[in-house]
């Protein structure tokens, strides 16, 4: 089937099998090798992804589900190869370790930045919850969110 | 605070974060190769059956479909998945490429290899194999048994060990006796990168295997030994990883993926799913221990006498060698009169047992810490009393190993710790009467710094070039697993040099190019590779000084290198800067500015930690929350400060998993890690408590600055902690992790349970 959709803003017309797994045409088909894949079950969010505004697990969504709308991943965080806040913030606190679930973890915390300027610390974890990491002890991670919170804030 | 040291003990990104963030970073399982084939493996459905014939002929006959292996086709040389070194004692060749006889459900039957994933899945689906059925033996105990069925024609007894040393004079009068038997589980090690390996033979016949493993000149042994291939013909590289935790230091799919590769004479990828990484590639080893001490009436330890039950599961790989290392932790933490340890190790048809971080000493830890908290309780003395009376002290002598525990601080971690976490006033605080019950508890751990042992050797070489910029290239076999290897190395480079850390670049292991080194596991990192790289940049800073002083016809005596230049002694911007050396010496002496060392190590001290945790526990569904820990680490020195803590931080997240939610369930038909990640819980970041990190720094370790480890020692005492603290709040004897809701509920039920003892005591 033909698949019409925007990633990372830009005008995509594929042709896909209609049983594709977004996170296959993403890796595989688009080279976007960010966006990783670590159980393949919606319980790792390592393949978090952002669809029009919300995180999305894309091994669990067919890759025909986003027909029209409109796909995020971590290689459309930054702008002119500026990383921004939240990249920048998590190299600056130590968030990162190993780094395989940085992608997804950026991606939720974009999506609850999109819904929520300054979260709390409360907040942040729960829109966390879904991310496994086995390096960081999150403590890292979640101050960086916060951070990046504070400074886009203190921009506008 | 000042310091005396200019890069050493900041904190610094890993220097890849911004690849890492932008999703550039190319890991081992992002990698691909013009012409790159797909494999996927056939796993044994069952716990221990005979391989009789597999129809390959469907599966063959799926579009894409190159090559289906199995012992029908594949040599059945046996090897040994964990060995490093050619020759190394204690490795038992006991695994094939494929199976003839399947000893545990994820055991590799057949590989099919195809030019599409889907197409490699489909087929492996399709391949049917013929089992005849053996009876399984699921745990070290039914192994052991006179009439168990063998998982091995050698029996299932893989290692026996009694370890026995110091004074077996008679109890005196009024000594208290106190045993403990603690079960720990299987863990996965849930690295959140899945299994994966990348190999290619090429016309040269030159096999390159890109694996993001923790040695690649152990894999180079394991898998040129396999296949009759020269060292030289094997090229292993160590591509990004996305975790290990000990879960990739074993060569679990390099020689199937490496063998393929040769077949088929094309790049051959093969990359696992969750469930096959928890089923079919190792877990941490379930074991029980029972532990014996003898204590005077003043809290003194007199005796202690433990024994180990492990189970291997179907390969024997370094089970062996785990054992072996739980009998040396408590004689580098405690002070013991007598101490004996008698360990045995059985094959059973479960998942394989392998090597995880802390390497048996979370394990021991967590038997012993329960224990000496029974101990306290049995002399009514305060748990952290009891522990200040009887732990080591600096530069004893562990009585197993004969070599001093150095500069051994954890009296003083215990110390700082408790005030910090106000232990005295919080753990005399009543857990409660109500649904919600709360306590403290606390427990101390030690672990080690390097492989240095009677029977095996400590060494790393590097070298170490500097450019005509002034630049530096460092050349070693890093295993970067997460951890800040490259960071640590490079901090040590540039406090030595007095240059700026982003002057250094560092590569990864390429057992073609980088020198040797055993790789990265053993807690050596910083301690031994760390202190390889001072002795390495100090060597190259005296050739800069003698460089330097032939260009300015000095003497030695009066120059200094300082802020990237040789000057002379405390006069700032004299002399020649360390590009004008360089450039200088090769146009007019014919003198290269690059070093090679070969660092030998000397000593192997104790690392230690002590930690604290308060948990709440709901007496109604057996949920604990963990609400809050403490931990005091006898780093002895931080290089990369903010990776140190958050080594700390990753080291409690799994230890309170292994407490109270981790565990690789097999059933009673043998199968393990069904499900995946749903039925397997990490804790997230919703449940991660605050965690507070005190380190206590000093000299006098041979470690660089006087650095140890940390990555592991951060684990070790947290399931005890948090167990002795559910222990406090319910007034229980629980000795069987993981405390899950289930467990609780029950003991509450049946209070049954006391103490933990079982026939086996006494």
């Amino acid at each position: 089937m033909l698949l019409s959709t925007v990633v990372n803003g830009t005008e995509v017309s594929l042709d896909i099998a209609p049983d594709a797994r977004l996170i296959d045409v993403l890796r595989n088909a688009l080279a976007l090798t960010g966006t990783k894949e670590g159980c393949a079950e919606g319980e790792c969010g390592a393949c978090t992804v952002v669809i029009d505004g919300a995180a999305v697990n894309a091994c669990l969504v067919l890759a025909a589900q986003v027909q029209g709308k409109s796909v995020l991943t971590v290689e459309g965080l930054s702008s002119a190869g500026q990383p921004n806040a939240l990249q920048k913030k998590f190299v600056e606190l130590g968030a990162i370790q190993c780094g395989f679930c940085t992608p997804g973890m950026l991606m939720s915390a974009t999506a609850l930045l999109a819904r929520s300027r300054q979260p709390s610390h409360e907040e942040i974890r729960r829109a966390l919850a879904g991310n496994l990491c086995r390096c960081t002890g999150y403590a890292a991670i979640i101050e960086a969110v916060a951070a990046a919170a504070d400074e886009e804030g203190s921009q506008t | 605070m000042a310091t005396p040291f200019k890069y050493v003990g900041r904190s610094y990104p890993a220097p890849d974060d911004s690849e890492k963030v932008s999703g550039k970073l190319v890991y081992g399982s992002d990698l691909r190769l013009p012409g790159m084939l797909y494999a996927r493996l056939v796993l044994s459905p069952h716990a221990h059956a005979t391989v009789g014939s597999i129809d390959t002929k469907k599966a063959l006959s799926v579009p894409g479909v190159v090559g289906v292996y199995s012992y029908h086709n594949a040599p059945s040389t046996p090897y040994c998945r964990y060995r490093i070194v050619p020759g190394q004692a204690g490795c038992i060749d006991d695994e094939t490429l494929f199976a003839s006889t399947a000893r545990f459900v994820g055991d590799r039957v057949a590989a099919v290899v195809a030019w599409s994933l889907e197409a490699a899945s489909e087929a492996a689906r399709l391949i049917e194999v013929i089992y005849t059925e053996l009876p399984p033996v699921l745990s070290a105990d039914a192994a052991l048994e006179p009439r168990a069925a063998l998982v091995h024609s050698s029996g299932n007894l893989v290692h026996e060990f009694d370890h026995a040393t110091g004074d077996p004079a008679a109890l005196p009068a009024g000594a208290v006796m106190t045993c403990t038997a603690v079960r720990t589980q299987m863990l996965h090690h849930a690295a959140i990168e899945p299994h994966t390996c990348l190999a290619n033979f090429d016309a040269s016949g030159k096999l390159t295997i890109w694996s993001p493993c923790q040695s690649v000149y152990g894999a180079r042994t394991v898998v040129a030994d396999l296949l009759g291939l020269p060292y030289n013909r094997v090229r292993v590289v160590k591509v990004p990883m996305g975790g290990s935790f000990g879960g990739k230091q074993e060569f679990i799919l390099e020689p199937v993926t490496a063998y393929l590769a040769m077949q088929t004479g094309r790049p051959v990828s093969l990359t696992l799913d969750r469930e096959e990484c928890i089923r079919a590639t190792m877990v941490r080893p379930e074991q029980r221990s029972v532990v014996r001490s003898a204590v005077r009436a003043d809290g003194g330890l007199l005796d202690l006498d433990i024994e180990t039950l492990l189970a291997a599961g179907a390969y024997a790989s370094s089970s062996p060698d785990y054992a072996e290392a739980m009998a040396h932790k408590l004689t580098r933490l405690y002070r013991v009169r007598r101490y004996r340890h008698r360990g045995r190790v059985a094959y059973t048809t479960a998942p394989v047992a392998g090597g995880m971080r802390g390497w048996g000493a979370p394990d021991i830890a967590t038997c012993a810490e329960i224990h000496m908290d029974q101990i306290a309780r049995q002399l009514g003395m305060d748990p952290l009393d009891f522990r200040l009376r009887n732990l080591v002290h600096p530069d004893d002598i562990d009585p197993v190993t004969g070599r001093s525990v150095g500069e051994a601080r954890v009296r003083q971690c215990l110390e700082r710790g408790a005030e910090a976490f106000g232990w005295r006033d919080r753990a005399a605080m009543p857990p409660g009467l109500g649904r919600i019950r709360k306590a403290v508890g606390l427990a101390c751990g030690a672990h080690k710094n390097g492989l240095l042992s009677d029977t095996f050797p400590e060494s790393n070489t590097m070298t170490l070039k500097m450019n005509e910029d002034g630049s530096l290239d460092l050349n070693a076999s890093i295993h970067e697993v997460g951890a800040g290897s490259v960071v640590t190395l490079r901090t040590i480079i540039a406090e030595e040099l007095d240059v700026a850390p982003e002057m250094i670049s560092a590569r990864e292991a390429d057992s073609e190019t980088s020198p040797y080194d055993f790789g990265c596991f053993g807690s050596r990192m910083t301690y031994v590779c760390g202190a390889s790289a001072r002795a390495l940049a100090a060597k190259l800073r005296d050739r800069l000084i003698e460089a330097a002083a032939e260009l300015l016809e000095v003497s030695l005596g009066i120059l200094e290198a300082a802020n990237g230049r040789v000057q002379r002694i405390g006069v700032a911007g004299t002399g020649l800067s360390y590009p004008q050396i360089v450039q200088g010496s090769r146009m007019r002496h014919a003198r290269d500015m690059i070093v090679t060392h070969t660092y030998k190590g000397t000593s192997n001290p104790g690392s230690y930690s002590v930690q604290f945790a308060e948990v709440e526990v709901d007496v109604l569904t057996g949920l604990t929350r963990v609400t809050q820990v403490l931990t005091a680490v006898d780093i002895g020195r931080a290089i990369n400060r903010g990776m140190v803590e958050g080594q700390c931080r990753g080291a409690i997240q799994a230890g309170i998993g292994s407490a109270l939610c981790e565990e690789v369930v097999i059933d009673s038909a043998g199968r393990a890690g069904t499900g995946g990640f749903k039925n397997y819980h990490l804790v997230n970041a919703a449940d991660m408590p605050p965690v507070t990190v005190l380190l206590v720094e000093h000299d006098g370790d041979d470690g660089p600055y006087g650095a140890k480890s940390v990555g592991e020692i951060a684990t070790v005492p947290t399931a005890a902690a948090i167990v002795n603290a559910v222990n406090r709040a319910l007034g229980t004897a629980m000795t069987t992790l993981p405390l899950t809701p289930e467990r609780i509920v029950a003991t509450l039920c049946e209070t049954a349970e006391i103490g933990g003892r079982d026939a086996s005591c006494f």
